[in-house]
């Protein structure tokens, strides 16, 4: 057992305990509060003087796929040699020893949405994962999967098969494609449904159209790189079209059309806000974004997009929010609980409450002052970084 | 005449001055201090206690060269079809509309060094601006440097190619062979001794490196890993070059060779990811082991590969691994300057200066500060 005593808890969902301790068991938090004793024989980590956070979550980056410190050795993330490739799967390219996971959990970020990239109209299915594993192998690190069908609007799908000369080389070319992944999934669906009605049926099955099909029986969301607002707006008409969950993900005009958005209910991830205007579509690009969907009512997140910017730099992205008017609390929590929810893993993470997984980091202050560090990372209850001399 | 009055102004060279005043005219400081009488016909800024810095300065950038917001094809900064192309000039492809320049503004960026890429050798002469203004010309402060490239941009370009350079040798030797040959042009140019019959033919590329062999430009060669910057010292020392490291990735490695030669560095862009193997183990802590080792550096964005809008952020990332504060503001504004060739009119709040300066809700290295104005030349720059 463990006990972390003394340190100002931020919980996220429950306030802030001010010296406050949290019991940890089995890789679960077991209790938390003022007044929770210390049972004898446990291991004490004292966090007087400390900031105590849940552990952050990345939920929109590359870390395992797009690996840091490589050339195209490392570079797993975008299968541009076919529009639609539903079937391929991050899982399936990550990288336990990446250098990006290990930066992720000595910046205090222990879980993360890990995707394909935006070069393909449907990229492939994301996995959501903890930054580092008991053991050493991806599925050791998986908390869902899969938890999201990646698709991509606008300028990435145009270029890469533009300049293959092939279709979408148009943003018409773009949604015409997703309509035509979509319908062929409702089809396939419709073949499986009479298959089960009749066994004598023949029926063959298509990896393609399995992972299409989720996104259609809405067991995942479809979550739609979309930068520019008239991009968001034709993933929204697809998404009414088919009746299926969707996700914006970058949202960078999303201050242009927050209504539409609050409206529908529709969860989005904002990022990545601190590079160059690298695109056109980047044009617009403002740090007043997450100010004004809070305003509006949107639910969102804030991503690094790993490796664009470094996933350590989530906390700076989001304190950089503040600045420009986000209030702190929504702040913190578009680095929590809210992308637990968006990834479906809230009941396991994004939070410190009795019964959640026990991932936990201790601050020397608080998390969006530029001199803060990390002290200690904890995942599932085991200590899994602490800073040299802690 | 303008004044600034009530700032806590960081002078840089002189110290701090608690509710003081710097009065500007026809772009330069004309005087600063902590009380002071001004002419009745001064428009004056009360700051209300701000704090208030020289202009920043951003040594090295592809800033107004880039094409931000036009997509990469805009881009204008890398002519990466022949290895050798040191009669490009960086400032014929400025463009003083970039909104990165805006960016650089609204965070104080006053000055900064715009060069060529890496794609070739040799990749053309830089030119070092103001941020703010309407042409190039009435912009610029004075030329940057040759920029020259070792390491794996050169190699992956022209291998793609199917050229030389396609590996670490064929660099460095087609750096040697073009030094080689301005040598010859200048002897050429010396025997004829003033007879125009015996005068080489006028060679542009020529020309250019004739500047670098003679000391009026520096070299500034861009070099991550340790390795590669001693081929850079190597071939410095035997041309007899000034020779400036850009990036530094790896510098924290032969901080003694660095300090013994009195080289310069900028250092950066440390904020991004380890996009190639030569950035492998790039690190905030180089700034500090350099200055631990006496080496004079500038911290830089290399904007666009990380933002303009946080150069005085990435020398406070650099303060958290270890680097004296004051350092690195130094990093950030004098020491900037004279990377650039610049410290007699930038990087100081001094009597005689340019009139360029940042005013500040709070310390630079806080991620809550906020920009209030950005004075260039004694002109409005930036309002927050």
């Amino acid at each position: 057992m463990l006990a972390i005593t003394n340190g100002k808890i931020y919980t996220i969902t429950q306030g802030i305990l001010e010296r406050g301790t949290i019991l940890v068991e089995g890789g679960k938090i077991t209790a938390l509060g003022h007044a929770v004793p210390t049972p004898a024989g446990a291991t004490v980590i004292d966090a007087a003087g400390n900031y105590v956070f849940p552990g952050f979550i990345e939920a929109h980056g590359h870390a395992g796929v797009m690996e840091d410190g490589f050339g195209w050795e490392g570079r797993d993330g975008n299968e541009l040699t076919d529009p639609v490739t539903a079937h391929v799967r991050a899982i399936d390219a990550i990288n336990p020893e990446e250098q990006g996971l290990r930066d992720a959990v000595e910046g205090g970020i222990t879980t993360l949405w890990s995707t394909p990239g935006s070069g393909n109209v449907i990229g492939g299915d994301g996995v959501t994962i903890k930054a580092h594993g008991r053991g050493r192998t991806v599925d050791e690190m998986v908390i869902k999967y899969p938890s999201g069908l990646k698709a991509a609007m606008g300028e990435n799908p145009k270029r890469v098969y533009g300049n293959q000369k092939k279709m979408p080389s148009t943003r018409m070319g773009v949604a015409g494609i997703m309509r035509e992944a979509l319908t062929k999934g409702q089809n396939y669906l419709q073949k499986l449904n009479k298959a089960a009605a009749d066994p004598d049926k023949p029926f063959e099955r298509d990896l393609r159209m399995e992972s299409i099909a989720r996104v259609l029986k809405r067991e995942i969301p479809l979550r739609v790189h979309a930068h520019r607002a008239d991009d968001i707006m034709t993933a929204i008409r697809i998404a009414e079209e088919f009746d299926i969950e969707i996700t914006i993900e970058h949202c960078t005009e999303g201050h242009k059309v927050a209504d539409e958005l609050a409206r529908r209910g529709i969860r989005v991830v904002v990022g990545p806000s601190l590079t160059a205007r690298s695109k056109v579509e980047l044009r617009d690009r403002t740090l007043l974004t997450p100010a004004l969907l809070a305003k509006a009512g949107v639910q969102f997140a804030i991503m690094t997009d790993h490796p664009v910017i470094p996933i350590q730099y989530l906390p700076f992205a989001t304190a950089l929010a503040v600045r420009e008017g986000l209030d702190e609390e929504t702040a913190l929590r578009a680095i929590t609980i809210n992308p637990a929810t968006i990834a479906g893993v809230a009941d396991r993470v994004g939070s410190l409450e009795a019964g959640k997984d026990a991932d936990i980091v201790l601050w020397s202050g608080h998390p969006l002052e530029l001199m803060s560090r990390v002290l200690l990372t904890i995942v599932d209850g085991q200590v899994v970084y602490r800073r040299e001399g802690e | 005449m303008r004044a600034i009055t009530n700032g806590r102004i960081h002078t840089i060279t002189n110290g701090i001055i608690e509710h003081g005043t710097i009065l500007m005219d026809a772009g330069r400081i004309v005087a600063l201090g902590e009380k002071m009488d001004l002419p009745s016909e001064v428009e004056v800024l009360d700051v209300g206690g701000a704090w208030v810095f020289p202009g920043f300065i951003d040594a090295h950038t592809h800033l107004a060269v880039g094409g931000e917001g036009f997509g990469m094809g805009h881009a204008d900064y890398n002519e990466a079809f022949d290895p050798v192309t040191p009669h490009l000039r960086a400032s014929d492809a400025v463009f003083p509309e970039d909104v990165g320049l805006q960016d650089a503004l609204s965070v104080g960026v006053s000055t900064v060094g715009i060069t060529p890429g890496s794609a070739n050798v040799i990749g053309g002469q830089g030119v070092v601006i103001k941020t703010h203004g309407r042409t190039v010309s009435e912009m610029t402060l004075g030329p940057w440097g040759m920029k020259a490239a070792l390491g794996e941009n050169p190699k992956m370009v022209y291998s793609e190619q199917k050229k030389m350079p396609a590996t670490r040798l064929g660099v460095a030797a087609v750096l040697r062979d073009q030094l080689v040959k301005a040598q010859n042009y200048l002897e050429k140019a010396k025997k004829a001794a003033g007879n125009p019959e015996k005068m080489p033919e006028r060679d542009l590329k020529m020309e250019a490196l004739s500047q670098v062999i003679q000391g009026e430009l520096p070299l500034r060669v861009h070099a991550h890993r340790a390795d590669d910057i001693m081929t850079a010292l190597r071939v410095a020392d035997e041309f007899g070059l000034r020779v400036i490291i850009e990036h530094c990735t790896e510098g924290h490695k032969v901080t003694r060779e660095l300090a013994r030669r009195g080289v310069l560095c900028t250092v950066g862009p440390t904020f991004g990811a380890r996009s190639k193997v030569e950035v492998r183990e790039k690190s905030w802590r180089t700034p500090a082991c350099l200055a631990e080792a006496g080496v004079k550096f500038a911290i830089v964005s290399d904007h666009p590969f990380s933002n303009v809008r946080f150069l005085p952020l990435f020398a406070g990332l650099a303060v958290r691994e270890g680097l004296p504060e004051e350092t690195a503001l130094r990093a950030i504004t004098i020491d900037a300057a004279a990377l650039v060739g610049q410290e007699s009119r930038v990087g100081s709040l001094e009597v005689g200066k340019d009139a360029d300066l940042v005013v500040l809700s709070g310390h630079p290295f806080s991620l809550k500060t906020r920009t209030l104005y950005t004075v260039v030349n004694g002109e409005l720059g930036y309002r927050g």
